[in-house]
């Protein structure tokens, strides 16, 4: 039988899309090769157009219909299974090493998804200032936040990768490039999650084209940096950004209320009491 | 008919003593230091030489770095309730000395001594208690054990509050096991030169505490130096990006308290002679030498004439004059280069076409002085409504929607602080929630408090200071 063969394609505010730049790069798995988009610097552009309203549209939903949002995606992965299976051993793992992933990509799945709508609260406080004033503070999520992600081909590092921004109300452009399919494949259980187009854009390519474009993009509140990158790498990526003070995170935490801290800002407010 | 002018009640400076030069702090000691260069450091209000001090060379730094990795071997042996007794007892100390350090204070930078004495002083050893509390709850603050102080802490601060300044560093980066090296501003030294001798007095062990003063250059070997692990920086957001850009190569925690243009939004259904007062106390507070200060009177429109009147007339109330009087509610610029800075600006704001009013007053003969200022028909474009200007200048714009003043207030680079002035909780809220702002003051501005966190959004910097959320910006996640 002659197979229908997938084109995988950048998933970019909430829509398929192919580099405009008409680019790709081949990735060879075990059994099969793919050709997939090679984003150009004016994808990363667009990107961060569609992270931006993605962003508003992502923070404005209430923290418990985050949760719902997250729930929902892990059922449209779970429903999945195999295929992730499929890819992670075409990528070389086991079968019970992949079947292992995936259970582990779901429970981290589950425990962001509880976190969307609690956070706030382990990180908030009234703070017990000197006087006859009411003060709080709470947190807000930075906005357009980049993320690098790991080269292992393991679905919950992908996840645990963009989750800890995503959670806290940023949106997030998520870069991929040896596990481009994975994240690819990913972006359809994302399209079919109810997350508001451009809150979670998955990309691919080589971040090495990209280092200067990314860094210094001005609307780009946040990077974090989950892969390991040279030393040189991360110097041009700290000097483009100290242009607009972008935050840059590199090796963040994943797991535990630490993960989420990055992405965050501090807003105190105060008021007088009286009468 | 009755005379109401205010009798002058000078505070007296003979309960200071300054040395005619001083050395740098290394070691748990004075010493004289390799770089032979040194800044005269004088009394803005007077202009007259205070003291010598020594600028801090590379080398300097190097032997700064040698002590504090002295100290941490120390500091760190020490359990978080042995760190809490020696921030406990500066505490006291502050307290007990505070007199004296609120005159050396106002001496020294210009600020009137009813600030130094009733705001700065209380300020710094309420800062100091609430740490202390800190140093042995570290597991408990975030609730977790994956915390770690980072080592060596290089610390830069500026002009405008010197010893509040040095507090907000120190305290909390001692409190988490961190051992300190300070730079205090070139212009304002002497109350951090004192401070140095209380952590002689409390038994501080040698290393703990550093302090190198000098300029800019001594703030940038303090930067470069490989062996520091976390730069803590208040300043302009010029100076915030060169310490982001020189430490690119290094994997360093950072801190940037930097610039801020803040809006204080005034609504028509305001508290209006509240508002007045607040706004002004908003600006005119130290000066504006406050990088939170509310810089931008953001006015609804149909209020505009009665509430510029009420203001200039309250303006007109200020006094101007002897930072050591009593009475004195505005008092010097803090140097020669800043008063410059405040002029030229001023200046380009009429050119643009903004009008002006200032309080008439009589200026000293000598030192540096500007008079309260207040722009309107400015606007959102001229560089008097854009940059932050550090001085007792405020800039009016005004909005009709709710919306558009969410607008104004936010096209900015800055993002540090910002003021609501409405009777509607409701209206509070809702704004609070769309101002992109570290600190929100409704109806009430310029309030600070030790368990209070501090610190911006945007291009006014990354990290907090104060409260729960400052332990974070000395602690690293493991």
């Amino acid at each position: 039988m002659n197979e229908i063969k997938k084109t995988y394609k950048n998933y970019v505010g909430g829509k398929y899309v192919r580099s405009e730049s008409g680019k790709t790069f081949r990735i060879e798995l075990k059994n099969d090769f793919y050709e997939v988009p090679l984003t150009s610097r004016k994808d990363i552009r667009d990107a961060v157009v569609a992270a931006k309203k993605g962003f508003n549209d992502w923070q404005k939903l209430t923290p418990y219909n985050k949760t719902q949002v997250l729930y929902r995606l892990s059922e449209m992965l779970e429903g999945n299974f195999e295929t992730y299976q499929q890819i992670l051993q075409d990528a070389g793992l086991t079968k019970a090493k992949a079947s292992d992933d995936i259970h582990k990509a779901l429970d981290s799945l589950i425990w962001y998804a509880g976190m969307a709508d609690k956070w706030e609260q382990m990180t908030g406080n009234l703070n017990p200032v000197s006087g006859d004033f009411f003060n709080i503070s709470h947190q807000e999520a930075l906005g357009v936040v980049f993320t690098l992600n790991s080269n292992e081909q393991s679905l919950n590092k992908l996840l645990l990768n963009m989750l800890p921004a995503l959670t806290t109300g940023c949106s997030v452009i998520s870069f991929n490039e040896d596990n481009s399919i994975l994240a690819l494949k990913l972006a359809e259980d994302i399209n079919n999650s109810d997350l508001p187009g451009g809150a979670l854009n998955i990309m691919s390519g080589k971040f090495e084209l990209l280092i200067d474009d990314v860094s210094n993009h001005v609307e780009i509140t946040a990077m974090a940096i989950y892969k390991e990158i040279t030393i040189k790498e991360k110097t041009i990526i700290r000097q483009n950004a100290s242009k607009s003070l972008k935050r840059i995170f590199v090796n963040p935490p994943t797991s535990g209320l630490e993960a989420l801290l990055p992405f965050i800002d501090t807003k105190t407010v105060w008021h007088p009491k009286g009468r | 008919m009755n005379n109401w002018e205010y009798a002058e009640s000078v505070e007296s400076t003979s309960i200071v003593n300054i040395e005619k030069k001083y050395g740098i702090f290394i070691d748990g000691k004075f010493q004289t230091a390799n770089s032979k260069k040194f800044i005269k450091t004088v009394s803005p209000s007077t202009e007259e030489l205070l003291s010598s001090v020594t600028v801090g060379n590379k080398n300097d730094i190097n032997d700064a770095v040698e002590s504090a990795k002295e100290g941490l071997k120390i500091w760190t042996k020490f359990s978080g309730t042995e760190r809490a007794k020696y921030l406990f007892k500066l505490a006291r100390l502050i307290q007990e000395r505070s007199r004296e350090f609120a005159v050396l204070e106002s001496i020294d930078g210009g600020k009137p001594i009813k600030e130094s004495r009733d705001f700065d002083l209380p300020q710094v050893a309420a800062n100091f208690f609430y740490f202390a509390g800190w140093a042995d709850k570290l597991e408990l603050s975030w609730n977790t054990k994956g915390l770690k102080p980072y080592g060596i802490v290089g610390q830069i601060i500026p002009w405008n509050f010197p010893l509040l300044m040095l507090s907000w560093k120190v305290a909390p980066a001692l409190a988490t096991g961190n051992v300190v090296i300070l730079k205090p501003a070139e212009s304002t030294p002497l109350t951090a030169l004192l401070f140095a001798e209380l952590c002689q007095e409390v038994g501080l062990p040698p290393g703990v505490f550093n302090l190198v003063t000098g300029d800019g250059t001594t703030g940038a070997a303090l930067v470069q130096h490989p062996d520091i692990s976390k730069i803590a920086f208040t300043g302009s957001t010029a100076v915030g990006k060169y310490i982001q850009n020189e430490t690119a190569e290094r994997d360093i925690g950072l801190t940037l308290e930097l610039g801020g243009k803040a809006a204080n939004i005034v609504f028509n259904d305001a508290a209006i002679d509240q508002a007045v007062e607040g706004v002004v106390n908003g600006i005119f507070f130290n000066q504006g030498h406050v990088c939170c200060a509310g810089s931008r009177l953001v006015l609804q429109e149909d209020i505009h004439d009665e509430f510029v009147s009420k203001l200039e007339k309250r303006m007109q109330s200020l006094r101007l004059g002897n930072p050591l009087d009593k009475n004195t509610d505005i008092g010097a610029i803090n140097s020669k280069d800043q008063l410059d800075k405040i002029s030229k600006l001023v200046n380009e704001g009429i050119e643009e076409g903004g009008s002006i009013f200032q309080t008439e007053c009589e200026l000293p003969q000598n030192g540096f002085w500007f008079k309260p200022t207040l722009f309107t028909n400015a606007q959102p474009s001229y560089r008097i409504a854009r940059e932050e200007i550090f001085g007792p200048v405020l800039t009016t714009l005004t909005f009709r929607t709710p919306e558009e003043a969410i607008e104004i207030s936010n096209n900015t680079e800055y993002g540090l602080s910002a003021g609501i002035w409405t009777e509607k909780g409701s209206k509070i809220l809702w704004v609070a929630d769309r101002l992109q702002a570290g600190v929100i003051w409704a109806n009430t501005f310029n309030k600070f408090d030790p368990s209070s966190p501090f610190g911006g959004y945007k291009e006014s910097g990354f990290g907090r200071e104060g409260g729960r959320h400052g332990l974070l910006s000395y602690l690293k996640v493991q």
